[in-house]
C-alpha cells in the first residue's frame, strides 16, 4: 500500500467547510529524511492540509498515513510519531522556557534523566541556554521560533510538521532556522513545513505548490525551475563588441542547439537559459580564459516568478 | 489514563493561574464581595422607616402612640401639618407610610357607648413598594395596637403582645386585601418569647385566630436564605467565567491545539483544566462559609462536610458548562460575553432570590432546567433545614445526571476535530 | 464661541463614525428588541414574591364544621394547592423539612369547644427556610381564618358587630383601616416592572460603553484617536451620543410593551420620565467608559463592567427594597446610578410624581455623571497605556 521510503502520504485529501472547499482532492508523498515544502499564499489551504495530516481535524474525503499510522482512524496513535509547531508558537507565557520544556517533556513521557540529556543538548544546538528562565513575553519572535523547534523535536519524533515555522522572523534567523531544519534532516528527521515565503522553497528538497486549495506543482526546485520559470539569465558584462564574438556564438551553439534568447545590454549580453548543467559552466569559463574582462552573472529565477507563471495559468 | 500526564497537566495550570494576578483577585474577591453585598439584601425587619405623622387630635394617647412607635427603632416619625402636606410626602416618596389620627380620637376613646364602632385611624402605605409596604404594615400594625392597649391599662380586654426588645418582631404581614381590618383581638403577630398569654376573651368570637410558628428560621432572618444562595451564584458564575476565558485564551495562544497534538487524552485535558480550578473555588466555598458564620453567625444546621462535598461536584457542573462556552466562543470577549447573558437569568430563575414557585408554569420549567436552581435549593435545604443526604436524593441525582451530561459534551468539545 | 462650535462639529463626527458602525453590530438588534422582550416575559410572569401554588397539608384533630370550612376558605383564597392530610406532628416535621410542603395547618382536637369560649386557635407552622414566603403565607391564612367563623357557624351568627362595614369588634379598642395607595393590589408586578427600564438600560449602556474604547485599544486605533485634533471628551460624547439613542429605544420598547403586554402603562408624565432617563442614561455610559479606560482587553472590560452591573441590580433596591438593607450596604448601593433612577422612575411610573419630587435623585445622578466625566478626562489625558 505505502511506498516503502513515503513516511507521509495523502490520497485524495479533501475539506470543505459549507460551501467553502478549503482544500481540494490533494495527493503528496513525502519521502523518509527529506524536508517538504507546503508553499502557498495566505488562505491557500496551507494549515488546513497540515492540521489534517496531525490529527487535528477530520478530511471530508481522502487517506492520510503517517509513519504507518491511519491519521483518520487512529489520531492519537500518531502523536508519539510526531512533532508540531504551529503557526502561534504554543508557549505558555506564565511558565518560563524551562518549565514549558518540562511541561511538554513530561506530556511525552520523558524521565528527568532523559530530558536532562536531550535539553542540553537541544538548548546549546538551538543556543537557548541563556533564555532558560525567561518568559516568553520578554523574548524577541526569532528567540521563540526556536524553542518552538526545540518543543517539537524534545521527544524525538520521526516526522516534523512546522506550520509557517518562520513567519515574523528577521532574515538573519530565518536563516539560521533553515540550518537548523537540514540538521534535523540529516539526523535522518522528515521535515514537513509550510511557508509563504518563496524563497524558502530552496531549502527544501521537495517543493509543492497549493492554491485555493488545489496542487498546483510538485516536484524538486529544479524540476520547478526547468518547468515554469523563464530560465536562467546568464549576464555577460564586457564590451559592447561581445555580442558579435564568434566564440559566444560557438558557446551558444554547443550549449543549447535548440536556440536561445540573447539579448543586447548596455554592458554586454544577457542570455536567458532553461538549464544550466555542467555544459554551461564550462563554455562560460572558456570564454572567460579568451575574454579577461568578461564579467559574469547568473540570476536563478526567483520561486515568485515560478509561482505567478503558475497562478497565472488557466485553471 | 495516565495519572502521571494528568498530575502535569493539573501542575501546569496550578502554576499558570496562581501567577495571573487577574485571575486570583477573581478567584478571592468575587465570592466575598457577593457574600457582603447579597446577604444583607433581603430583609423583612422594619428598621427606620420614615412614618408621615398627622395627628389632628394631639391628645396624651396618641402622642404616646407617636413616642412609642419612635422608641422602638422601627419608624422614624414625621410630624406633618395638613393632608395635602402628607399625601405629597407619600407621592414623592419623602415617607413610605402616612398615619393619621382624627380629631375627635381622645374623645372617642374615652367615652364610648358599647357596640358603637372604635376610633379610627387611616393608615396608608406607599403601595408601589410593596414588598416593603408589607412588611410595614406588619410592625405598624402591632406596635399600634400594643401602644393603644398600654394606654387603656392592664384591666382591658384587649390581646396585648409587647414588641420583642428592640426588633418589635412581629414578622408577618397580612394578605394583600384592599382594606384591612383588625380585630381587637386576633392579631397576627407572633407572640414574643415570655409574652404574656392572652386574657380571655367572653363576648363575640369573630374568626379564628392563627398561631403561626416558623420552622429553621424562627426569627424569619433573611441571611441564611440569601447566603445559601450566593453559594450558588459565585459557584455558576464565577466558576464558569474563569475556565471559559481561560480556554478560550488557550485556543487563542495555539497552546491548546498544542496539546491536542501531545500524547495527552481530552480526559486528562479536561481534568487538567478542571480539578486545580475546582480546588482553588472548593477553597473559596469553606473561605465562604467561615466568613458568612463570623460576620453573619450563618453555619449550616446540616452537615458542613456534605455541603462542602456537594459544592465541589456542582463545580464540575459549571466549569464543564464554562468548557462548553469557549468551545463555542472565539475570542475571550466573546466568551464572556456568553456567560453573562446565561448569567443573568441565573440571578433571577434560580430561586436565587425570587422564588420558583412563584413563577409562571412556562419559567418554572426553565428554571428547572438551570443548575443552579437545583444545587440552590440543596444548599438551603443544608444551610436552613439540615437536611441530610439520604432525604435530599432526589434533588442531587438530577445535579449528578446534569454533572455527566454537561461533562461528556465538555470532553467532546475539547476532542473535537472540527 | 467658535470652539464651542469646533467641538460640537468634531463630536457630531465621531458620532457619525459611531453610528456607521453600530449599524453594522450584530448585537444591535438583540439589545434592542430581544432583550426587552425576555426582559418583559421574565419580570411580568417570573418575578414575584406574592406566593403562589403553595403546597400545604393540615393535620385536623377536630374535624368539624367549622375547620372544614377554613381548609375550603384557604383553599379558595387561590394561593395554595389542594392539601394534603398528615397524620401527626412528626410527618409534618419531616414533610416541611424536606421542603416538599410550605405550610401546615395544626387544628386542635377542642377547636369547637375553643370556639364556644370565644377563643378558636389553630396553629400554622411554616418554612422558614425563604421568610418573605412564610410571612406572606401566614398574613393570608390569618387573613382568611379571621373571617371564617362568622360564617359557617350558626352558633356565632348573629354575634358581634355582621355589618359588612365594621369588619372589628365592637371590644376593639381602635380599628386601623388601612390602605396601600397607588396599588391597591399590591400587585408585585408594578413594582417590577417600573424597575425594568433601569435594568435594560444599564445592561445596555455599560456593556456597550465599556467596549467602545477597548475595542479601540485592541484595534490599535486608540493612540490614533488621541493623536487626533479632536479632544478626549469630544471623542468619548461623541461615542456615546448612538448609545444614548438606541437607549431610548429600548426605554420606549419596554414602556410600550408593559402597556401592552400587561396593561401597566406609566401613571405620570411621560415627557418627564423621557427627561428624567437622560442624567442616568449618561450616568451609566460614563462608568462604562471609565471601565474601558481601565481596562486593557474587552474580555476584562466586560468583566469589570459585569462587576458593576449586578451589584447594581442587587442594590439598587429593583428587586428588593433597599430601605430595609442595612446601613453600610443601603449606602454603598447609593453610589449606582440604578437606585436613583429606579427611585424616580417608581415615582412617575406609579404614583405620578411631579419635577419637584424628583429633583432630588436627579441632582444626584447629575453629580455622579459629572464625577466620572472628570475621571475619565483625568484617566485619558497623558498617557498611552
Amino acid at each position: 500500500m505505502s511506498t516503502p521510503d513515503a513516511i507521509i502520504r495523502a490520497e485524495g485529501l479533501t475539506r470543505r467547510f459549507g460551501d467553502f472547499t478549503a482544500v481540494d482532492d490533494l495527493t503528496i508523498r513525502v519521502a523518509t529524511g527529506s524536508i517538504f515544502a507546503f508553499l502557498g499564499a495566505n488562505g491557500s489551504g496551507k494549515s488546513t492540509t497540515i492540521r489534517m495530516l496531525i490529527g487535528l481535524l477530520t478530511p471530508t474525503t481522502g487517506e492520510i498515513e503517517v509513519d504507518g499510522v491511519d491519521v483518520i482512524r487512529n489520531p492519537r496513535l500518531v502523536r508519539d510519531h510526531i512533532g508540531y509547531m504551529g503557526q502561534k508558537v504554543s508557549l505558555y507565557q506564565g511558565l518560563s522556557v524551562r518549565e514549558n520544556v518540562e511541561f511538554y517533556a513530561g506530556l511525552y513521557g520523558l524521565d528527568a534523566a532523559a530530558l536532562r540529556e536531550r535539553w542540553g543538548a537541544l538548548s546549546e544546538r538551538l543556543s537557548l541556554r541563556d533564555v532558560e528562565h525567561e518568559h516568553p513575553a520578554d523574548l524577541p519572535a526569532g528567540v521563540r521560533q526556536r524553542t518552538g523547534l526545540a518543543l517539537s523535536t524534545l521527544h524525538r519524533p520521526r516526522v516534523l510538521f512546522l506550520d509557517e515555522p518562520t513567519a515574523g522572523v528577521d532574515v538573519h534567523n530565518r536563516a539560521l532556522f533553515w540550518e537548523l531544519i537540514a540538521e534535523e534532516a540529516r539526523a535522518g528527521v522528515t521535515v514537513f513545513v509550510t511557508t509563504h515565503f518563496l524563497e524558502e522553497a530552496d531549502y527544501c528538497d521537495r517543493v509543492c505548490f497549493i492554491e485555493s486549495g488545489r496542487l498546483e506543482a510538485d516536484g524538486t526546485p529544479a524540476e520547478l525551475r526547468a518547468r515554469w520559470s523563464q530560465g536562467y539569465r546568464v549576464r555577460l558584462a564586457g564590451d559592447a563588441a561581445l555580442a558579435d564574438a564568434p566564440d559566444l556564438r560557438r558557446l551558444l551553439e554547443r550549449c543549447a542547439p535548440d536556440g536561445i534568447e540573447l539579448r543586447r545590454t548596455p554592458e554586454g549580453v544577457e542570455i536567458a537559459a532553461g538549464q544550466l548543467g555542467r555544459e554551461w559552466l564550462r563554455a562560460v569559463g572558456d570564454l572567460q580564459r579568451t575574454h579577461p574582462s568578461l564579467r559574469v552573472s547568473v540570476d536563478e529565477p526567483p520561486m515568485t516568478g515560478i509561482f505567478r507563471a503558475l497562478s497565472g495559468r488557466p485553471a | 489514563m495516565s495519572l502521571r500526564r494528568l498530575w502535569i497537566l493539573m501542575r501546569r495550570e496550578a502554576l499558570a493561574t496562581l501567577r495571573d494576578p487577574f485571575t486570583i483577585s477573581i478567584l478571592v474577591l468575587v465570592p466575598l464581595m457577593a457574600l457582603l453585598l447579597f446577604s444583607s439584601i433581603m430583609s423583612t425587619e422594619v428598621r427606620g422607616l420614615s412614618l408621615g405623622i398627622l395627628d389632628l387630635s394631639n391628645g396624651p394617647v396618641s402622642r404616646r402612640i407617636v413616642r412609642e412607635l419612635a422608641a422602638s427603632g422601627n419608624f422614624a416619625p414625621r410630624r406633618f401639618a395638613t393632608r395635602a402636606e402628607i399625601e405629597k410626602a407619600l407621592r414623592a416618596g419623602d415617607i413610605s407610610a402616612a398615619m393619621i389620627l382624627p380629631p375627635d380620637f381622645e374623645r372617642e376613646r374615652g367615652a364610648r357607648a358599647p357596640g358603637s364602632p372604635p376610633p379610627q385611624i387611616d393608615v396608608m402605605y406607599d403601595g408601589g413598594e410593596a414588598v416593603l409596604a408589607t412588611n410595614a404594615e406588619a410592625y405598624l400594625k402591632s406596635l399600634v395596637l400594643a401602644s393603644v392597649g398600654r394606654a387603656a391599662g392592664p384591666s382591658a380586654d384587649v390581646v396585648v403582645v409587647p414588641p420583642d426588645g428592640a426588633a418589635g418582631r412581629p414578622g408577618l404581614a397580612p394578605g394583600p386585601a384592599g382594606e384591612v381590618g383588625v380585630e381587637g383581638g386576633a392579631t397576627s403577630a407572633l407572640p414574643a418569647p415570655g409574652a404574656a398569654t392572652p386574657p380571655a376573651r367572653r363576648a363575640a368570637t369573630v374568626g379564628i385566630r392563627v398561631v403561626p410558628r416558623a420552622l429553621f428560621n424562627p426569627r424569619l432572618d433573611g441571611r441564611p436564605y440569601m447566603v445559601a444562595g450566593t453559594f450558588g451564584f459565585v459557584l455558576s458564575f464565577a466558576t464558569t467565567l474563569i475556565i471559559a476565558v481561560s480556554v478560550v485564551n488557550e485556543r487563542f495562544a495555539g497552546t491548546f491545539e498544542q496539546l491536542q497534538v501531545t500524547p495527552a487524552t481530552s480526559i486528562e485535558i479536561l481534568l487538567g483544566k478542571v480539578l486545580p480550578l475546582g480546588a482553588v473555588f472548593s477553597v473559596d466555598v469553606v473561605l465562604m462559609m467561615i466568613v458568612a458564620w463570623a460576620l453573619f453567625g450563618v453555619w449550616p444546621a446540616g452537615s458542613a462536610l456534605f455541603f462542602v462535598l456537594l459544592s465541589v461536584f456542582y463545580m464540575i457542573v459549571s466549569l464543564s458548562l464554562g468548557v462548553l462556552i469557549s468551545a463555542t466562543s472565539a475570542t475571550a470577549a466573546e466568551a464572556v460575553s456568553k456567560t453573562v447573558l446565561l448569567s443573568t437569568p441565573l440571578i433571577q430563575l434560580s430561586g436565587f432570590a425570587f422564588p420558583v414557585r412563584n413563577m409562571a408554569l412556562p419559567f418554572r420549567w426553565i428554571a428547572e432546567l438551570i443548575p443552579a436552581t437545583h444545587y440552590i435549593r440543596l444548599s438551603r435545604a443544608i444551610y436552613l433545614r439540615g437536611e441530610g443526604p439520604l432525604a435530599l436524593l432526589p434533588e442531587i441525582a438530577v445535579i449528578i445526571l446534569m454533572g455527566f451530561g454537561l461533562g461528556a459534551l465538555a470532553l467532546r468539545a475539547i476532542g473535537r476535530r472540527t | 464661541m467658535n470652539g464651542l462650535r469646533r467641538s460640537i462639529s468634531n463630536v457630531l463626527a465621531v458620532a457619525y463614525k459611531e453610528t456607521a458602525l453600530l449599524r453594522h453590530d450584530k448585537t444591535l438588534p438583540q439589545n434592542v428588541l430581544l432583550q426587552p422582550i425576555i426582559m418583559l416575559l421574565v419580570f411580568g410572569f417570573a418575578l414575584s414574591f406574592r406566593p403562589t401554588q403553595v403546597p400545604w397539608a393540615v393535620l385536623d384533630r377536630s374535624e368539624t364544621s367549622a375547620s372544614r370550612a377554613l381548609v375550603a376558605d384557604i383553599q379558595a383564597s387561590g394561593y395554595f394547592e389542594p392539601p394534603g392530610r398528615v397524620a401527626g406532628y412528626a410527618e409534618a416535621h419531616r414533610l416541611l423539612r424536606s421542603g416538599r410542603l410550605g405550610a401546615v395547618l395544626v387544628v386542635p382536637s377542642d377547636l369547637r369547644r375553643r370556639m364556644e369560649r370565644g377563643r378558636p386557635e389553630v396553629q400554622l407552622l411554616l418554612d422558614g427556610t425563604d421568610p418573605i414566603t412564610a410571612a406572606r403565607v401566614a398574613g393570608y391564612v390569618t387573613q382568611i381564618a379571621s373571617h371564617v367563623g362568622r360564617r359557617t357557624d350558626p352558633a356565632l351568627r348573629g354575634r358581634g358587630d355582621t355589618s359588612p362595614a365594621a369588619r372589628t369588634g365592637p371590644e376593639a379598642p381602635v380599628d386601623l383601616r388601612q390602605q396601600f395607595r397607588f396599588n391597591p393590589t399590591l400587585r408585585d408586578l408594578d413594582f417590577y416592572l417600573s424597575a425594568m427600564a433601569g435594568f435594560l438600560l444599564t445592561n445596555i449602556c455599560l456593556s456597550a460603553a465599556a467596549l467602545s474604547l477597548v475595542a479601540e485599544k485592541e484595534n490599535g486605533t486608540y493612540e490614533q484617536l488621541l493623536a487626533q485634533p479632536t479632544r478626549p471628551l469630544e471623542v468619548v460624547v461623541g461615542k456615546l451620543l448612538p448609545n444614548i439613542a438606541v437607549s431610548y429605544v429600548s426605554l420606549a420598547m419596554a414602556t410600550i410593551g408593559s402597556g401592552l403586554a400587561f396593561g401597566f402603562w406609566p401613571k405620570g408624565n411621560l415627557l418627564l420620565l423621557l427627561l428624567a432617563t437622560l442624567p442616568f442614561v449618561l450616568a451609566t455610559l460614563s462608568i462604562g467608559v471609565f471601565v474601558s479606560t481601565l481596562a486593557r482587553t474587552s474580555a476584562q472590560a466586560i468583566f469589570i463592567a459585569v462587576f458593576f452591573i449586578m451589584p447594581s441590580f442587587v442594590l439598587s433596591g429593583s428587586m428588593l427594597p433597599y430601605q430595609l438593607m442595612p446601613h453600610g450596604v443601603r449606602e454603598f448601593g447609593g453610589l449606582f446610578p440604578l437606585r436613583w433612577f429606579q427611585i424616580i422612575a417608581r415615582r412617575v411610573i406609579e404614583r405620578g410624581a411631579t419635577f419637584s419630587e424628583i429633583a432630588v435623585p436627579l441632582g444626584v445622578l447629575v453629580a455622579i455623571f459629572s464625577v466620572l466625566l472628570a475621571a475619565i478626562r483625568w484617566r485619558m489625558k497623558p498617557r498611552l497605556g
